[in-house]
């Protein structure tokens, strides 16, 4: 009796490892920026993303991890995994702007940026490391208020999505976020706009990994995204054209 | 013939389990020189993190000690209407996945839930303090040392504790002068074993407590947050965790078979024998 369940195991095992090792065949991986959860697969449904802090892919792809595809949501990262022959020289392919967001209830009284820099503010924002948390504070430097918001701040996440969650769920005051991120929980927060001013210029980058075994697929995957087609997704999403249109 | 296969696939297996097991921490060390990773325990994003950590940790165990021995000792000896749901109850952070633990908490002590309202007419709050590290600490480690003090507290044997209400002694005095020194190896098992969970305690404490540096930032979520940006620094705290549970274990080791008796030769720390 446990004989024949010692055999059970083994096969189970070695269909298991079989399984791990056979990789299905078309199926890319995508690492992808957190803000990108939404649109991504409206674009292409067919492969397998994982999303997170631009930054901490990055530092996985660096450490090996099986991307195919890398998608950031600023050009510096994939700049600098171009820098060390990581992935090819990446191509910007939308853009974005950031947004204050706070509770419906909105506990702090906040209705314009420079009511964070109050007393007792529960500001939460992502790590400086984090793409969207570095647009923060080129934002605040833009409007002189460093110093007044930042010790406001009582956590440092890891990505947007947890910026945007710990605001939603009324625990923090405000957030500073993506404002494709704020329409995804339109019911639960209010929108506090960032003055154009001192937006930061955010463009999001994308590349085809190295170590990509699939290299033709990453780069039709990414065509996919350039396309018409992938660009109105993209649009529809409250994402920017990836080109700025000239204003007369 | 084939005893000789059967002996060199047990060993075979028994070589890769270890290996196993050892390379990651051997890892750790060799990934980078000596140097670089005490020249990373100055810098302030350690440090405090270390800070953090053991405030916390220490605060949540001397709580779990304290509210978790007389629970302990409660359901070991008592038994009442309600004493499984009890018991499960008490095992279920155990099984319960951290970031679940995590949400469980902002439920119940976030701004907005169960009791948000009550606590904010108190003038409490506790989501991004690192009173709500100890919490978060305190919810996912107690379970470990509930379950092995009323191991401990079971395996002792009652007619001792009779024996000494027989000869005058008081409950109280029962239980701190006989009951407790017989259960001892047990429950400091219990407290190395959730002092160990509490340090590494990761999902339910971002949840909760948030993470910023020198407030609610322990040693795991620290190197999460260096993990891109200075991988040194990850492999120095890495490394202070992983010599911080070797030393738990080894004064755990120490201090359950030092004073002892032949009756308690176990090998295993955690093992049935510990309660001896």
């Amino acid at each position: 009796m446990l004989r024949c369940a010692f055999v059970v195991l083994s096969i189970v095992l070695g269909v298991a490892v079989g399984q791990a090792s056979a990789r299905p065949s078309a199926q890319l991986t995508v690492y992808a920026a957190a803000s990108l959860t939404d649109v991504f697969p409206k674009i292409d449904s067919g492969q397998r993303y994982q999303f997170g802090g631009s930054n901490t892919l990055a530092a996985q792809i660096t450490q090996g991890a099986p991307a195919d595809v890398f998608a950031s949501a600023n050009m510096t990262l994939p700049t600098q995994l171009f820098a060390k022959g990581l992935c090819s020289k990446p191509v910007v392919f939308t853009r974005n702007t950031l947004v204050v967001v706070v509770p419906k209830a909105n506990p702090a009284s906040i209705h314009g940026i420079y009511d964070l820099a109050k007393a007792g503010v529960k500001l939460v924002v992502a790590g400086p490391g984090v793409p969207v948390g570095s647009y923060t504070l080129q934002i605040l430097k833009n409007m002189n208020l460093s110093g007044r918001v930042l010790k406001n701040v009582v956590s440092r996440e890891t990505d947007v999505r947890e910026v945007l969650a710990k605001v939603a769920l009324g625990e923090a005051d405000a957030g500073f976020v993506y404002s494709t991120d704020a329409k995804t929980v339109s019911g639960k927060v209010t929108i506090v706009k960032v003055p154009a001013w001192a937006q930061p210029k955010v463009q999001y980058g994308i590349c085809v990994v190295s170590r990509s075994t699939d290299k033709a697929d990453a780069q039709a995957f990414i065509k996919r995204v350039l396309s018409k087609a992938g660009q109105a997704r993209m649009l529809q999403y409250g994402f920017l054209p990836r080109v700025k249109r000239k204003t007369r | 013939m084939q005893r000789a296969l059967l002996s060199w696939l047990v060993g075979a297996a028994a070589l890769v389990t270890l290996a196993f097991l050892a390379l990651p921490v051997v890892a750790i060390f060799a990934h980078t020189t000596p140097r670089h990773l005490v020249e990373q325990l100055s810098n302030p994003v350690v440090r405090d993190a270390f800070l953090v950590s053991l405030k916390t940790s220490l605060i949540a165990q001397a709580l779990i000690l304290l509210l978790g021995t007389p629970t302990a000792f409660l359901l070991a000896t008592r038994r009442f209407r309600g004493h499984a749901v009890a018991v499960t109850l008490v095992e279920l952070p155990l099984v319960l996945p951290p970031a679940v633990a995590g949400i469980g908490l902002l439920a119940a002590f976030g701004r907005l839930g169960l009791l948000g309202s009550t606590f904010d007419a108190l003038g409490i709050t506790l989501p991004f303090t690192q009173t709500a590290v100890t919490i978060a600490v305190a919810y996912v480690a107690s379970p470990l040392y509930i379950r092995q003090a009323i191991a401990a507290f079971e395996a002792t044997d009652p007619t001792l504790a009779a024996a000494s209400r027989t000869l005058g002694a008081g409950p109280t005095r029962t239980f701190f002068r006989v009951v407790l020194p017989l259960a001892r190896g047990g429950l400091i098992a219990g407290l190395a074993l959730s002092f160990a969970r509490g340090l590494g305690e990761f999902g339910a404490t971002i949840m909760f407590a948030g993470s910023l540096q020198r407030v609610t930032q322990t040693l795991p979520l620290a190197i999460y947050a260096e993990f891109d940006r200075n991988f040194d620094a990850t492999l120095a705290m890495s490394g202070v965790l992983v010599l911080v549970s070797v030393l738990l274990l080894l004064g755990l080791r120490i201090g359950l078979t030092w004073p002892r008796s032949a009756s308690n030769r176990s090998l295993y720390l955690f093992g049935p024998s510990a309660s001896g």
